[in-house]
């Protein structure tokens, strides 16, 4: 019994950042119809600057969102304004932004590797290596601190979505883009917004995994392909859905993890993946295409 | 007074081919205006294009007098122009009430906007009772009421409405058409676009025939219903087919 407790929880801490980083994804799909390809270099991007701020003058992982969350809020205004609005109108818009971000990926991993060479490289704050027991439940510091930040900026994200005028006109934006531009909506810079705001969460995403997963400039791939498979389960586009697939697909690569051995773990996210577009292709707060 | 004038509009969608040719016409002030013509005559462009969802790629769009043609749509709508679109484009998640503050976007002070919404229940007794509900969950007829209470939210000097009747039951189009009376007697300057001809001619004064995205012919509503040429001539199959269905209704 213990042991299956054991197993959710790290699954859970996984999980919370999972959320996280599939959020900023699943906003720009849902605001705007793009398809990031490019979410997971940036989360690398990221981890990079708290690295440099780790080794350098010895900031904090956790410190080290002062300095990733504006810096990539401005860089996603920068990128949305100078490279998407050309392809703006077209019949073929989330395709064009497929080859667009895949484009962006390739780009800025070449960058990383030029200047970073591809050793693997990690934050190692004194902290990765305690754990908190609580009878015979082990939680690691780290894993702890990482999903609690999480859930802090999930709820900062959730707040301004539900509670600020900004936030209604983004999520009118991502319900009916036609709706939200006739009632006045001005849906080019509430698409920057959102593209920034999902920016933003790459970089706090890399603060916080700079220290979990050890990193090397073409490691995003398989952080892109992770994440896709979490809000396809989830539903495109949803928010809830990004949350609830991450939690889900977190704990069952736990699981798999801790029957199979680690090295089956990535294997849940696309096995996962299969399974819901055979049998529910809209996701699980997805709605259906509608024509 | 022209409050909305049109000259030698050509437009279109983007990459697409020119759906209006050179299309030129005058709104007034407080009358009430009806496009009829047969499917793919470019009847919707001509909203979404004055609504600014399309920018003219020739001519010149004038409310009183200026230019608005190209503008963002949101400052078209603070220009008092609004847009209620053929599929009622509503936000299908959020709540009646919800739709309504959305409706309300341009206006900052909350408070005005609760007010309207106030008036808004008052005009429509059915949409406060549906308060609560999602907007996406109502039937045809209520999302219509909806979506035109919503652009009321904006108080417009001018409604552009595409097939207000569209898939919707005789009876309850008849429901819709007499709120369309009563924007009118609001003094609301009404640009209509309806397939069924003869409900759209008796709600209006003028109507556009416009055919291959050029204008054809400007009259009177009633002239064209009353002139056995002009309904021969233009409209014949259409009309037959509204009389039927009126027919049938009565």
């Amino acid at each position: 019994m213990s042991e299956v407790a054991q197993v959710m929880i790290l699954g859970l801490l996984q999980g919370g950042v999972y959320a996280l980083m599939a959020s900023g994804l699943t906003l720009m799909f849902g605001v705007m119809r793009i398809v990031n390809l490019a979410h997971g270099v940036f989360i690398i991007a990221a981890c990079y600057v708290a690295y440099f701020l780790f080794v350098g003058p010895g900031w904090d992982p956790f410190a080290s969102l002062l300095v990733t969350i504006p810096l990539f809020f401005l860089l996603g205004m920068v990128i949305y304004r100078s490279l998407f609005p050309r392809i703006e109108g077209s019949q073929r818009f989330s395709e064009m932004t497929v080859l667009l971000t895949f484009g962006i990926a390739l780009v800025v991993e070449g960058f990383l590797s030029y200047f970073f060479t591809g050793t693997f490289r990690s934050t190692n704050p004194p902290y990765t290596t305690d754990a908190i027991l609580i009878g015979d439940l082990f939680i690691p510091t780290a894993q702890l601190y990482a999903s609690m930040t999480s859930l802090i900026l999930l709820l900062a994200l959730w707040g301004f979505l539900f509670l600020t005028r900004t936030g209604y006109a983004v999520r009118a934006t991502m319900q009916n883009r036609t709706a939200a531009q006739i009632v006045g909506v001005n849906v080019r810079r509430i698409s920057t917004i959102a593209f920034a705001i999902g920016m933003a969460l790459a970089g706090a995403s890399g603060s916080l995994i700079s220290f979990l997963y050890p990193f090397f400039p073409n490691s995003h791939w398989r952080w892109i392909a992770i994440l896709l498979a979490l809000i396809v389960l989830g539903g495109l586009g949803s928010l809830k859905g990004a949350v609830v697939g991450a939690l889900m697909l977190a704990v069952a690569a736990a699981f798999v993890s801790d029957m199979f051995g680690a090295t089956w773990a990535p294997i849940t996210f696309f096995g996962a993946l299969f399974l819901v577009l055979l049998i529910r292709p809209q996701g699980l707060f997805g709605r259906e295409a509608r024509v | 007074m022209a409050l909305l004038e049109l000259q030698e509009v050509t437009s279109g969608y983007a990459f697409g081919p020119d759906i209006l040719q050179s299309v030129s016409l005058t709104v007034d002030e407080g009358r009430a205006y009806c496009i009829i013509g047969p499917n793919g005559a470019g009847k919707s462009t001509v909203l979404k294009t004055v609504a600014g969802l399309l920018r003219p790629r020739e001519g010149q769009v004038l409310l009183d007098g200026t230019s608005i043609g190209g503008l963002r749509p949101d400052l078209v709508l603070a220009a008092g122009i609004c847009y209620v679109p053929q599929d009622r484009s509503l936000f299908p998640d959020m709540t009646v009430k919800e739709n309504l503050v959305m409706g309300g976007f341009l206006q900052p002070d909350r408070k005005v906007v609760s007010e309207r919404i106030e008036q808004i229940f008052d005009m429509f007794p059915i949409l406060r009772s549906r308060a609560g509900q999602h907007a996406g969950t109502m039937s045809g007829g209520e999302q219509q009421m909806l979506a035109l209470g919503r652009a009321l939210m904006t108080q417009p000097r001018m409604m552009m409405i595409d097939e207000p009747s569209l898939g919707l039951a005789p009876q309850v189009a008849d429901q819709i058409f007499e709120t369309i009376a009563s924007l009118r007697q609001m003094g609301i300057t009404l640009l209509l676009v309806e397939q069924n001809v003869l409900r759209g001619l008796e709600a209006t004064q003028d109507a556009f025939l416009l055919d291959l995205g050029t204008l054809r012919l400007e009259a009177p509503s009633d002239r064209i219903l009353d002139d056995p040429r002009i309904r021969e001539l233009y409209l014949g199959r259409q009309l037959q087919r509204g009389t039927e269905a009126e027919t049938r209704e009565n």
